[in-house]
């Protein structure tokens, strides 16, 4: 390794001096050397960093290594579709497409115009794919494609897994793009990148489990055009470390998203769910719910941006709400909400609560017979439940019954 | 006859620690299998206490004393285990649960307490059939029954979701506390059926109330006057029509 790339990073760690070396391997590539300076300049994001106060990477992970279980199982699994499945950072494409649907492998990296904001997005932009295979693929929808797209990252026990995915979704289009974030790697980041053009449409459902000694980032980075409409829904566990990144901007009149979101955080297990939403233009709609519920020894993170420039975003119509639930003692959640509007015709809502079950519900439910776990699982399934509601029919039962399936494990919450 | 619920010299305190207040002072008390008796008494006697006590909800301390329902000393129990027993409270403030429907929620009730008490599930078309039923005679549509429970429900409408809840679960013996505030003389009339339909010999109650009104609907086997956390008097359904004409002052005053 050249001298000046072992001292690119300040006081790197052990994970980061490996990353370094991941880099150095790579092909000389301009578009990737962009990508790993706007990491490097940082680092693995830490805690002094403002955006990542509460998600400090660089502690969690040390040293690059593979974890020691196997990765979780897919809720998705039954359903129909092409899969692409993503494994210590190699592609493995599905054999049959559907009509209006075209995948690309791209053998160079991709350029990714925000990667001072996002140093995950940035190390995962120069670093994806696998050396002599496809960096990252190029999705191309032309039409409305009938069956979900799944999208499977899930390694056996892999140091790493690192895969960027490139959307276009043409004018009129639509998909229902399914991911499953499902670990077995020391570090997996995926990056997403989804530009839905005028009249689009398209909805993103993801699940995120991973184990106690992985760190997971997801970061997507979303522009959307005239009339189209977006909705997103995850349903994520947590690992050691997980940070999914939202980054939506509504780029021309009358666009429409939807962020909503649960994490369920067990002990030993940090969700972290972090969006920007700039209204860029007028009269673009956001409509952002985030619920969550955490035990002893699990740590919910929420950050939230809205941004309305001056000019621009006037009629600006977006609510944000996160509300979460503290199950037991030893439970933490942290919360930033965060609206910055200058514009001044504008309708912006938001709410922020955090506390305990209450112990009115509980009573009444034990009255009548419901045992005291089983009452804090049905509340807890209640209160979640509503961040479900905007997905897509196939998979807002899938969401639902696996909240319920984690609640009704974690006998704890009595 | 032998006594089914019996309170014995009953002391309970609410609050935790320096802030606990005694509210309960001695109170004893029993309803023989049966028979409906009514508990009256002015604001501050203890009567939503001792609702409250006997179905252990927390924050209320019974310092000293006991309490059995059929032999079994309740006073130990989880809230969940006394409802398996077949003890049942109709609250004076029915509980919103948001996101479970009445039906989900009454089945789990159902079914958690037979579980207790190692019996079978109820089958589903068993259990429509019975909510079905129960629902039509208290006026609760089937789109009423499939809405989160209590949400949105008028006072009148929650009330009569208690009784629902009562008729559905058949409890061995049932406390209304107030379940006459905030109803109109139909809703009265309403609930009333439903708690007349329920008499039966080996099912016991206990009605709180502050009026009269109630016990024109429900026929008392016997009254007891409750103040400042005693039983003060105990007589026949006259003597609620005498609480009715002279006051608890008036009464009281005599008993003490």
């Amino acid at each position: 390794m050249a001298t000046d790339l072992k001292s690119i990073i300040t006081n790197a760690n052990t994970t980061e001096l490996e990353l370094v070396a991941r880099y150095a391997m790579r092909g000389e590539d301009p578009r990737r050397e962009r990508a790993f300076s706007a990491f490097a300049a940082t680092g693995l994001p830490h805690r002094r960093m403002e955006a990542w106060r509460w998600s400090d990477f660089r502690a969690a992970l040390p040293m690059l290594e593979a974890p020691k279980g196997t990765p979780n199982a897919d809720p998705f699994a039954a359903l129909q579709g092409p899969v692409i499945e993503i494994n210590a950072s190699r592609y493995i494409l599905p054999s049959d497409l559907p009509v209006g649907l075209r995948i690309l492998e791209r053998p160079d990296a991709d350029a990714f115009s925000r990667a001072e904001e996002m140093p995950l997005g940035a190390l995962t932009a120069a670093l994806a794919g696998r050396k002599g295979a496809a960096s990252g693929l190029a999705i191309e929808v032309t039409e409305p494609v009938a069956e979900p797209l799944r999208i499977i990252a899930r390694s056996e026990r892999a140091e790493a897994n690192l895969a960027r995915i490139s959307v276009i979704v043409r004018p009129g289009a639509h998909i229902d793009l399914v991911e499953s974030h499902l670990g077995g790697a020391g570090l997996s980041s995926f990056l997403l990148d989804f530009t839905l053009q005028e009249g689009a449409s398209a909805t993103r459902t993801l699940y995120q489990n991973g184990a106690g000694d992985e760190a997971q980032a997801i970061t997507a980075n979303i522009r959307s055009a005239s009339a189209a409409r977006y909705a997103q829904t995850a349903l994520a566990f947590g690992a050691r470390i997980t940070r999914i990144e939202t980054h939506l901007t509504h780029q021309e009149t009358g666009s429409q998203a939807v962020l909503n979101a649960a994490y369920l955080a067990a002990s030993g297990r940090h969700v972290d769910f972090t969006s920007h939403i700039r209204h860029g233009a007028e009269a673009c709609t956001t409509r952002q719910l985030t619920k969550g519920a955490v035990l002893d020894g699990g740590r919910g993170i929420f950050q939230g941006k809205f941004m309305v420039p001056r000019g621009v975003g006037q009629r600006t119509d977006a609510a944000m709400q996160h509300h979460a639930l503290l199950l037991e003692d030893g439970a933490e959640v942290f919360a930033k909400p965060e609206l910055e509007i200058y514009a001044d015709d504008v309708e912006c809502a938001h709410g922020n609560t955090c506390g305990a079950l209450d112990n009115n519900q509980l009573f009444y439910m034990r009255q009548r017979g419901i045992p005291e776990h089983e009452a804090k699982a049905m509340l807890t399934q209640a209160f979640v439940a509503e961040a479900f509601d905007q997905a897509p029919d196939f998979a807002s039962e899938i969401l639902l019954s696996t909240a319920q399936t984690w609640l009704g494990a974690n006998k704890a919450i009595a | 006859m032998r006594p089914m619920l019996n309170l014995n010299d009953l002391h309970a305190t609410v609050g935790e620690g320096d802030e606990a207040k005694p509210i309960l002072k001695g109170l004893s008390l029993e309803v023989p299998a049966g028979e409906v008796h009514a508990i009256m008494g002015p604001n501050g006697a203890g009567k939503s206490t001792l609702s409250y006590v006997l179905t252990g909800r927390e924050g209320y301390e019974v310092t000293s004393g006991s309490a059995t329902l059929e032999g079994a000393d309740i006073l130990d129990m989880a809230p969940e285990a006394r409802a398996a027993a077949g003890l049942f409270l109709s609250f004076q403030y029915p509980v919103e649960i948001p996101g479970v429907p009445v039906m989900t929620f009454v089945r789990t009730a159902m079914n958690a307490q037979r579980k207790a008490r190692g019996e079978d599930e109820v089958s589903a078309p068993d259990f429509i059939k019975k909510a079905r039923e129960i629902g039509g005679q208290l006026n609760l549509t089937a789109d009423m029954l499939k809405r989160p429970l209590n949400v949105g429900f008028s006072g009148g409408e929650k009330k009569r979701l208690e009784i629902f809840q009562m008729m559905m679960l058949e409890p061995r013996f049932a406390i209304l506390d107030e379940t006459d505030s905030g109803l109109d003389i139909d809703a009265l009339k309403t609930v009333a059926e439903g708690v007349n339909v329920l008499r039966a010999p080996e099912r016991g109650m206990l009605v709180i109330t502050h009026y009269q009104r109630l016990l024109d609907h429900i026929k008392p086997d016997k009254v007891h006057v409750l103040s400042a956390g005693r039983i003060v008097k105990t007589g026949g359904p006259e003597l609620a029509l005498r609480l009715e004409e002279e006051g608890y002052d008036g009464v009281i005053g005599e008993a003490a």
